[in-house]
């Protein structure tokens, strides 16, 4: 008897199932690409424990070290004075004189209260804190005006 | 009559399936979880150093988006649940106070204690982040933290 040798069939990989996977792994990357994109931190401050439903009644704190910024040219940049002080370099001085008092030894828990004028951009007043907390200084406080009261930088 | 072992069948698990199932499950719980991040506007956050991660779980936080508007004022943007999703709601300077207090209220109904996450555009005054900081203390709110960005390393 003669035996026919089988017809050589093409061995074709079934593609479906890996063009799925990668399809499904292509979304993912792209769900988890703009997860990442954008990182956002914190800045914790806490108000102060006496402040509450008082009707807007005047709370005093007795600062460690007080920093304040005043507007220059409505809001394009600010003048940066501690206590009471102002100081020549800006915001990189603040820094600078901030890790100086530290290391003389200022107590890190004590107030460190920080008052901005009305139209001072937000971005000075977070490197006015951020600066403050790099410093070593955990108790960053905001001086919040009185309705009605005008707020000025002293 | 010749007995012949039965040919040995080579058994291989498809592992296709399998793996497409897990990452629609993995693409599933990144999109229930990117729901959560519906109060978080995009916003040109300022940048910071020292900011630590943000809780995102945490269900007693109030959320409060500062941009800017129309006019030279600030946008108070929050979210709210209409019964179907959530949708964004800009409030005006007098109803910031009246919300964050109703907030709190309710959060307090509900067993947590609230706090505020206040996220402010850059650019905006520091006047219009104070009106969100006055409103928290009003409403006996004595945490409140600040969305930055993450600062780029020198």
């Amino acid at each position: 008897m003669r035996r026919r040798l089988p017809a050589s069939a093409e061995v074709v990989p079934n593609l479906a199932p890996m063009v799925d996977i990668i399809i499904v792994i292509l979304v993912f990357f792209m769900l988890g690409a703009s997860l990442t994109l954008a990182r956002e931190g914190v800045l914790a401050t806490d108000l102060d424990p006496r402040s509450g439903p008082g009707a807007g009644v005047a709370v005093e704190i007795i600062p460690a070290v007080k920093i304040a910024l005043a507007d220059v040219d409505d809001g394009r940049d600010c003048r940066v004075l501690l206590m009471g002080r102002p100081l020549a370099g800006g915001l990189a001085e603040l820094a600078r004189r901030l890790e100086e008092r530290h290391a003389a030894g200022a107590d890190p828990t004590a107030p460190v209260v920080l008052a901005a004028e009305a139209p001072v951009r937000w971005e000075f007043v977070v490197q006015a804190m951020d600066a403050a907390i790099g410093a070593g200084f955990r108790n960053v406080q905001f001086a919040v005006a009185l309705p009605g009261a005008k707020q000025t930088a002293e | 009559m010749r007995f012949r072992p039965p040919v040995p069948v080579s058994l291989t698990l498809n592992l296709a399936p399998m793996v497409d199932v897990m990452m629609c499950l993995i693409i599933f719980f990144l999109l229930a979880g990117r729901l959560l991040d519906e109060q978080f506007l995009p916003l040109e956050l300022a940048a910071a150093r020292q900011a630590r991660p943000a809780d995102r779980r945490d269900v007693g936080r109030l959320v409060v988006n500062v941009r800017p508007g129309p006019a030279g004022r600030a946008e108070y943007v929050v979210t709210r649940w209409d019964g179907r999703r959530i949708v964004p709601q800009a409030l005006g300077a007098d109803e910031l106070a009246a919300w964050v207090r109703q907030r709190s209220e309710e959060l307090r109904r509900l067993g947590h204690d609230p706090w505020c996450m206040v996220r402010a555009d850059r650019a905006v005054r520091y006047a219009d982040v104070e009106r969100v900081l006055r409103a928290c203390g009003l409403a006996g709110l004595p945490r409140v933290v600040f969305g930055t960005a993450a600062a780029e390393d020198d």
